[in-house]
């Protein structure tokens, strides 16, 4: 009677831990934890340290909301939306004069623009970054920068100009300083001379027009272009290269030194978008049919939108009222609020 | 304790067809996720061959259509591709497969010193590839921590196979341009591993300066 007692107690037990494993379980898919709302956000490249931040801060506040971010170039971000056709909540782009030129059209698949308005937040400037290991790294100053970086056992690096912002805004750079400084040649000697297939510029009344090569790749071993400014930070670490041109928050954001620069030649203040504009980018080819081949100079501003078939606007908006409020804070590697 | 030993009474009768149940509607109702992978993976087996065409543009302008019958015809490559975004997203490595981009050109009567062949794509992207880098020359290659390694032997391929099944939408489908090498740790820059590749078109040189 006892073995049976106690058979009958173990069964009961077996009973009960079967109800629990099967309530408990069996049920994945609604049992988990409560969802979360997912925040799908399109960040420039040059924006990816503030996001890393952005994320864990927001998430922390918000425990509902899952925020995941994709970096691309500007171009491409707001590609991901218009040609791939995938839906975000929030774009946030290095140049936001791309937002009204790509993304407030039809989009024929809803009948409505894929964006009808865009918010711009912050700026930043190009500056010349280096190490302590580069070539003549304690003689360069802000004076001499162009004739440090046109000396011919010093090696430059920059970004794509196919690809990245950064990238057409170094070819900018070079021609503004060569109006600024009075030197017709800087931007041969520092770059044009050392390309395949180099480069021309053709003059339109005070409209100079750097036309670019379908392969914007180096001839000799003087220039490093690579496709994105990731990848020239790891070199100028390495001792791959002396000088990258850089966004200012980038060089801060890794701890390198920098040269800043005059704000005529900078690309770093709206006032002087009427010296700015006095030169144009025109590259190889059309990369994406979406947008032209033709980049005018203007002050690098930032912008976020909102896309009309984001699934979650009003978070989105939340967020982006968020995100500005933290740029307001002007942190050391950051892009500084406008 | 009277109240158990009753329920224990109760418990006595029933519970061995409670329990058979139970094992019953576990063993059966439990294996949603592991139901939802065999499916996925199955009509992944469905698809057994890759399907597309592409346009390939002679130097001279004539225009031919190529699909995968065309394609499997030329010699097929197989080997490691690992990409790597301009932000530093890494993609890979893949097991890819394909015929080399300069026997596609080889089609179109080849390409020389000096030529170029433009690459586009369904969703309006294009990239360039000048002759050295069509026959695998002239590409940056990162090991795993994104440093710069010296490159061993590279070849470029029009992919339509990817780890053994042929390339989903996600991947590029129907043909994505991929730098393959034999060495799985060996990175390249992602931009031209254009995606949904649609047209190949070989420019020449003096043809380049006419345009």
């Amino acid at each position: 009677m006892k073995r049976a007692d106690n058979l009958n107690l173990l069964i009961f037990a077996l009973f009960f831990t079967g109800i629990l494993i099967f309530s408990s379980g069996c049920t994945s898919d609604s049992d988990t934890p409560e969802e979360k709302t997912v925040l799908k956000i399109l960040p420039a490249g040059s924006l990816m340290l503030p996001f890393e931040y952005l994320e864990e801060d927001y998430e922390s506040k918000n425990p509902g909301i899952d925020v995941q971010y994709e970096g691309h170039g500007s171009i491409q971000c707001i590609r991901q939306v218009t040609d791939l056709n995938r839906n975000f909540d929030l774009v946030v782009v290095a140049d936001s004069s791309l937002i009204p030129d790509m993304m407030m059209r039809n989009n024929p698949e809803t009948g409505e623009n894929y964006s009808d308005d865009y918010t711009e937040f912050a700026t930043n400037e190009i500056v010349i970054a280096y190490t302590d290991e580069s070539l003549y790294s304690d003689e360069i100053n802000q004076e001499n920068w162009y004739e440090i970086l046109k000396r011919p056992d010093v090696t430059v690096g920059f970004s794509n100009p196919m690809l990245d912002a950064a990238g057409y805004r170094t070819f900018m750079l070079f021609q503004l300083s060569g109006q600024y400084y009075g030197d017709d040649n800087l931007i041969y000697e520092i770059a044009g001379d050392h390309m395949k297939g180099g480069i021309t510029i053709e003059k339109t009344g005070k409209t100079e027009r750097i036309m670019l090569p379908e392969l914007v790749q180096p001839s000799d071993e003087k220039l490093k272009i690579r496709d994105g400014s990731i990848f020239l930070l790891y070199l100028l670490e390495g001792g791959g290269v002396d000088y990258a041109i850089e966004y200012k928050s980038v060089a801060e954001g890794h701890d390198l030194n920098y040269i800043r620069l005059p704000e005529e030649i900078n690309l770093g203040n709206s006032s002087m978008n009427s010296i700015y504009d006095n030169v144009s980018v025109n590259l190889g080819f059309e990369r994406f049919s979406s947008i032209g081949s033709e980049r005018i100079g203007r002050s690098t501003i930032y912008g976020w939108t909102v896309p009309n078939n984001a699934d979650n606007p009003d978070e989105a908006e939340k967020f982006a009222e968020y995100m500005e409020t933290e740029f307001r804070e002007n942190r050391y590697g950051w892009p500084p609020a406008l | 304790m009277a109240g158990m030993f009753n329920l224990r009474n109760i418990l006595k009768g029933v519970l061995p067809l409670l329990l058979v149940a139970l094992f019953l509607v576990f063993s059966a109702g439990c294996t949603g996720s592991a139901e939802s992978d065999q499916n996925i993976a199955g009509s992944q087996a469905a698809v057994e061959e890759p399907s597309g065409e592409i346009t390939l543009v002679y130097n001279n302008g004539t225009e031919r259509t190529l699909n995968y019958e065309d394609l499997s015809r030329l010699p097929q490559k197989t080997g490691w591709g690992y990409a790597v975004s301009t932000v530093g997203i890494k993609y890979g490595p893949y097991k890819c497969t394909g015929p080399l981009l300069s026997d596609i050109a080889g089609i179109a009567g080849g390409m020389e010193d000096g030529d170029m062949m433009w690459v586009s794509a369904d969703d309006g992207y294009m990239w360039v590839f000048d002759y050295e880098q069509v026959n695998g020359g002239g590409y940056i290659t990162l090991d795993e921590n994104l440093q710069e390694t010296k490159s061993p032997e590279l070849e470029v391929i029009l992919m339509h196979t990817i780890d053994g099944h042929p390339l989903e939408y996600n991947d590029g489908a129907p043909y994505r341009v991929a730098i393959i090498s034999d060495r799985k740790d060996i990175i390249t820059e992602g931009s031209c591993w254009v995606k949904w590749t649609s047209k190949i078109e070989i420019r020449g040189e003096a043809d380049e300066k006419g345009r």
